[in-house]
């Protein structure tokens, strides 16, 4: 809402400087977001007069005259033809920023300063209403009127001087969107009064009884419809200062009729809508619901398609305008406009409210509506639209007013407890200071008949104006608010009390911690996507009903998606090899929603933690070789990740059938259930986000990580008698994998041998093109005693037996 | 010549041969002549066989002494050798860099999160969180927007169906907190939220926020400024200036937005701050009465405090980035800056 402060002092007087009023009001809730100084761009122009001029004793072109600029007379050296003494000018002084240069093609703006023109001192310009920008004229200078004041500033002069505020309106404040609004707020901070302009009406002898009916069919969206008739208006463009009024806050001009009910709606924020009397059919007024699919055409010159429910404006035959949101271009005023009716009414804020977003239309008129409009001010707004009509555009007003109002709006009353407020706010307001307090903002203090014994409830009746004004805590609220934030002490003094959960430690921010020490970056990325994506991974995809664009028209199902386009994007900067984890949720619908579930029941979020490995595998140095990263790379941070939390009993296990967006995707598993996955993303995948390296990822479900994960730890006794290491090679076929191996080695080396590794993996010249040669070291140790040599190859030969069974493996030596 | 001369005289022989010692072969070549089983002093044991029995012990005590001393000589040569051997061949140059390892990051909004949860788990908050996909009962109408009202269109919203939607901030979590357990409440709420606007520098379609929520008998608006300024000292320094703003927000009356004065510019006014001095960084009230009624809490006997506030911005501001976009790109080189 833009606020013109040269307006705003018609209501309220202040002695304080924009900053500091912004300052007020931004403290009173109404924040003042920009201030905006109309005039800044004629600072350092004055009105003057030419008081001598003579010819330039170095150049034939151009005089040296001497103007008075107020305070004092100064030389100033120009070239306009038209200059001649006693003229009265604007004169730009050494400082002032001329608009327009008009030596310049582009007519750029320039900076004035004291100069020497051919040797004579030249202390400002004369200045062409081209070059301020109030005209085309580029002949000679401007011309004032003999009668202008000299020494006044252009802005001043211009009527621009003016200072204007934004301010951001919170919803719940519709009083506040108009001048006489925020003036009530300036002398509520302020502690002064506010005084409404004085309407005095000459009606005509002829009644509006004669000249119009207005038919309420739907009194519940419209409780009240007031109107007027004014005859023999002339149209014409407003009056100078109106039109400054309204361009200070961005209302373009437009007649003298609009002008005066913009004017209106800015002052008191009442909107008023005025018709072309002679176009409404049977000078009638109905107010009616809309039938299905009726059309009108609205002021913007959109025809709109309507539909039931919505609240029209009609004549005895058609519609002329949506209730409160906008009128119609069959009933605007034109220039051949001679009799108008006005109208000034109230409307329902879910009626009109429903009615904008059905149409995707908002107006001025319709934002103060469905906000809460005063029920109580049509009628007053009215009498100010004719007065100033009157004023501006002559006609007569009939006498009378069309008011329908079935049923007068009841004032609301709250009762406010002292002790309560004090509760809430942490104050020790007495009962003076809260009447005082709400009675500055027109909160009239009910004296109760029965005075309560310790006069903890006050009862206040609440203006038309504030229809935010319900409850008890809305006044605590404008009590809060009054009183001053600052002025309420800032203090913590609640007792710190545990809750019965006990405190847990978030796995999450530890698993993040040890990849970041892994050298992961971590990465953030949208959940919304494409449908295409995301049905790639899942066909219960949830789908976004207005999305901002397609490729944002879906939940993500899976996070390799997010994270390939991160892997491109780092790519194409050059960053090839690519360390990334993130931890998101991806989102599946699981029911059909039905009317009577929440939609937690419908729709499932799992928490995710995707790691990704691209390029090389270990940070590059001088002295070793590069290496891709490959799958073992991946399975190898999850598997320290596994056991650094406690899960070590895990199991990678090939999926027998395939897995969207990824090839050889092999399955964690612990105690037979799915924590996650591994694989190499496709070719294909790949190919559509432009990657032309491998990328590797492992897919992790938090939550069945935590279930699963021990974080609780116990100590074991470490062994009191030496361990035993043996190395064993073992020259099997290439497709024996190694984890059987392992398997087998375990069950024939029995209870004394605790771990099996491979340390080793060699095909190549020294052994059969079909055999590999796997290494594996043996760690054997005894809790009860030091284990012999006899012992140990006992048991080695066991394996080797039970090797060669079970894998046809033979002992390299 | 007498044992005892001979032992003299291989003692003076050792000591200069040891000199003569400049490589391990030598020292090696040293070691057979003298110390190994067939070496010389080895010998001399065998012919004290032949001594008369009464110089034995004498005799065999210098011999003894003989042999530590060419060992001792030995060692010691061999530890010299040895040392000077590695600095010669093992030639550093230290200034080719060490072999490193990946260095991973924290995206920066983790760590702001990370640290303004810490902040509150000192004072006694608990976490917890909801859903993002929300039905419209928790993200709106149990918080006080009712159908139909004006205040809705604060947060423009992404809709699932009619009511279902992308929560568009983190306050139905308080309304799900509060519908499982009774005052005290003590939680802040972490968590991504979606707002259906067009991107820009300004603005993502979706980001993070923690809410908080204090409820329990006697909580006051006092209470909160107190705990949000002592937040804000702990977050930004204790020197900030702040402000509290009357504001509106259908679940927390009275509202306010807390301001603190700019940490850039200290209040001067600048860029960031947008030369108000000022930087708006959360929303705040006291918990309105009529969403007690939500959830079966009686107005009469408890109150709390809410606040919310976004951790881009807070992020944004802290680092001094100007476009939130980037915050989404994650360029590694970005990342590696936190």
């Amino acid at each position: 809402m833009k606020i013109s402060l040269k307006w705003l002092r018609q209501y309220v007087e202040f002695n304080i400087t924009p900053e500091e009023l912004a300052d007020k009001l931004t403290k009173a809730g109404l924040e003042v977001e920009s201030i905006d100084y109309l005039g800044s761009k004629f600072n350092n122009f004055f009105t003057g007069q030419v008081l001598t001029v003579t010819k330039h004793p170095n150049a034939n072109k151009l005089t040296v005259c001497d103007v008075n600029v107020g305070d004092s007379n100064i030389a100033i050296v120009c070239g306009a033809p038209n200059v001649a003494i006693g003229q009265k000018v604007v004169v730009g002084l050494a400082g002032a920023v001329v608009p327009r240069n008009q030596h310049d093609p582009d007519g750029k703006a320039f900076e004035l300063a004291k100069v020497k023109i051919r040797g004579v001192e030249s202390n400002g310009m004369i200045c062409s209403e081209y070059e301020l920008g109030i005209g085309e004229d580029k002949d000679g200078i401007l011309v004032l009127n003999d009668n202008v004041t000299i020494g006044i500033p252009l802005a001043e002069f211009l009527g621009l001087n003016d200072i204007v505020f934004e301010i951001g309106i919170t919803p719940n404040r519709p009083d506040c969107l108009s001048h006489i609004g925020i003036g009530r707020e300036v002398a509520a901070a302020l502690k002064t009064n506010y005084k409404l302009p004085e309407v005095t009406i000459n009606e005509s002898s002829s009644s509006i009884e004669n000249s119009a009916i207005v038919i309420v069919e739907d009194s519940d969206k419209c409780p009240r419809y007031s109107a007027r008739v004014i005859k023999n208006v002339k149209v014409q463009s407003s009056p100078k200062w109106l039109q400054n009024y309204l361009s200070a806050i961005s209302i373009r001009p437009i007649n003298n009729i609009v002008d005066a009910t913009n004017y209106v709606l800015m002052e008191t924020g009442h909107p008023l809508h005025a018709f072309d009397y002679d176009k409404l059919n049977e000078k009638t007024i109905i107010v009616r619901e809309a039938i299905d699919g009726e059309h009108f055409v609205t002021l913007d010159g959109k025809g709109r398609s309507l539909t039931a429910g919505m609240l029209l404006i009609c004549d005895a035959i058609k519609p002329i305008a949506i209730a409160g949101v906008m009128g119609g271009i069959n009933s605007e005023i034109t220039d051949n406009t001679k009799n108008i009716l006005l109208e000034s009414a109230y409307f329902d804020p879910r009626s009109i409210r429903k009615t904008s977003k059905q149409l995707g239309l908002s107006s001025d008129a319709s934002q103060r509506f469905e906000r809460g409009a005063d029920p109580n001010a049509t009628i007053y707004s009215i009498n100010r639209a004719a007065q100033l009509i009157a004023e501006i555009a002559g006609g007569e007003i009939q006498k009378g007013i069309i008011d329908v109002y079935p049923k007068p709006f009841t004032p609301t009353r709250i009762n406010v407890s002292l002790q309560r407020s004090n509760n809430i706010l942490g104050t020790n307001l007495n009962v003076c200071q809260i009447i005082e307090l709400l009675e500055s903002i027109n909160c009239e203090h009910q004296v109760a008949e029965k005075q309560n014994a310790e006069k903890d409830i006050v009862t206040f009746k609440v203006p038309s104006f504030r229809p935010d004004l319900e409850k008890e805590i809305d006044l605590i609220e404008e009590l809060a608010r009054l009183y001053g934030y600052d002025n309420i002490e800032t203090k913590m003094q609640s007792v710190i009390k545990f809750t019965s959960n006990p405190v847990q430690s978030d796995i999450v921010d530890e698993m993040r911690l040890w990849l970041v020490g892994r050298g992961f970056n971590e990465i953030v990325t949208n959940s919304l996507q494409s449908k295409e994506l995301a049905y790639l991974s899942s066909s219960e995809v949830v789908e976004v009903m207005n999305p901002i664009s397609k490729d944002m028209a879906a939940m993500r199902t899976s996070l390799i998606p997010n994270i390939l386009e991160v892997v491109r994007n780092n790519i194409y900067h050059q960053t090839k090899n690519l360390n990334l984890f993130e931890v998101g949720k991806t989102y599946l619908k699981i029911l059909q929603e039905s009317e009577n579930q929440k939609s937690d029941e419908n729709y499932k979020e799992e928490d995710k933690i995707i790691l990704a490995k691209s390029g090389i595998a270990n940070f590059p140095n001088w002295a070793e070789n590069e290496r891709n990263s490959d799958i073992y790379d991946l399975k190898g941070e999850v598997e320290d990740l596994l056991l650094k939390f406690g899960l070590d009993k895990y199991k990678f296990i090939p999926y027998s059938t395939t897995k969207a967006l990824v090839d050889m995707p092999v399955s964690i598993e612990i105690n037979q259930i799915e924590v996650g996955y591994i694989a190499k993303v496709q070719k294909q995948m790949l190919k559509q986000f432009d990657i032309e390296q491998d990328v590797y990822i492992a897919d992790l479900n938090i939550n069945i990580f935590k279930s699963l994960s021990k974080i609780e730890k116990k100590y074991k006794p470490l062994p009191d008698y030496p361990m035993v290491l043996r190395d064993l090679a073992f020259i099997t076929d290439k497709v024996v994998p190694v984890s059987e191996m392992q398997g087998t080695i375990y069950k024939a080396g029995g209870e004394l041998l605790r771990t099996v590794e491979i340390f080793d993996l060699y095909s190549g010249d020294q052994i059969h093109s079909d055999k590999k040669s796997s290494a594996f070291t043996l760690q054997f140790f005894s809790e009860d005693r030091t284990l012999t040599d006899v012992e140990i190859e006992k048991i080695i030969n066991k394996i080797v037996e039970a090797m060669k069974v079970a894998h046809n493996a033979a002992l390299r030596k | 010549m007498t044992m005892k001369e001979t032992i003299d005289e291989i003692r003076n022989q050792l000591d200069f041969e040891i000199t003569k010692v400049n490589s391990l072969p030598e020292l090696d070549q040293f070691r057979i002549k003298y110390l190994a089983r067939k070496g010389i002093i080895a010998e001399l044991f065998e012919t004290l066989k032949n001594v008369p029995p009464d110089q034995k012990p004498s005799l065999g005590k210098e011999l003894n002494e003989l042999r530590t001393h060419a060992q001792n000589l030995h060692d010691e040569k061999k530890n010299n050798l040895e040392s000077n051997q590695s600095s010669q061949s093992e030639l550093i140059d230290i200034t080719l860099p060490g072999r490193r390892k990946w260095i991973g990051s924290l995206h920066p909004i983790t760590q702001t999160l990370n640290e303004i949860k810490s902040i509150f788990l000192r004072l006694g908050f608990e976490i917890a969180s909801g859903p993002e996909i929300e039905d419209d009962y928790y993200n709106f109408e149990a918080l006080n927007f009712p159908p139909d009202h004006p205040a809705r269109d604060m947060q423009d919203t992404f809709f699932i169906s009619k009511k279902t939607l992308l929560r568009t901030h983190t306050s139905p979590v308080q309304i799900r907190v509060m519908e499982k357990q009774q005052p005290p409440v003590r939680v802040i709420m972490p968590g991504r939220v979606y707002r259906n606007e067009a991107i820009s520098a300004r603005s993502y379609c979706l980001f993070h926020q923690v809410e908080g929520l204090y409820v329990d008998t006697n909580v006051t608006f006092s209470e909160l400024k107190g705990t949000l300024v002592a937040f804000a000292q702990q977050f930004y320094g204790s020197d900030l200036k702040f402000r509290f703003r009357p504001s509106f927000f259908p679940f927390t009356e009275p509202s306010a937005e807390m301001d603190i004065s700019c940490f850039l510019c200290k209040g001067k006014g600048c860029r960031v701050c947008k030369y108000a001095g000022w930087l708006e960084i959360l929303g705040c009230g006291m918990v309105n009465p009529n969403v007690y009624k939500f959830v079966n809490y009686d107005p009469m006997k408890v109150s709390g405090y809410a606040f919310g506030m976004g951790i881009e911005r807070i992020t944004m501001l802290r680092y001094g980035i100007d476009d939130i976009r980037i915050l989404f790109d994650n360029d590694v080189r970005f990342l590696k800056q936190f």
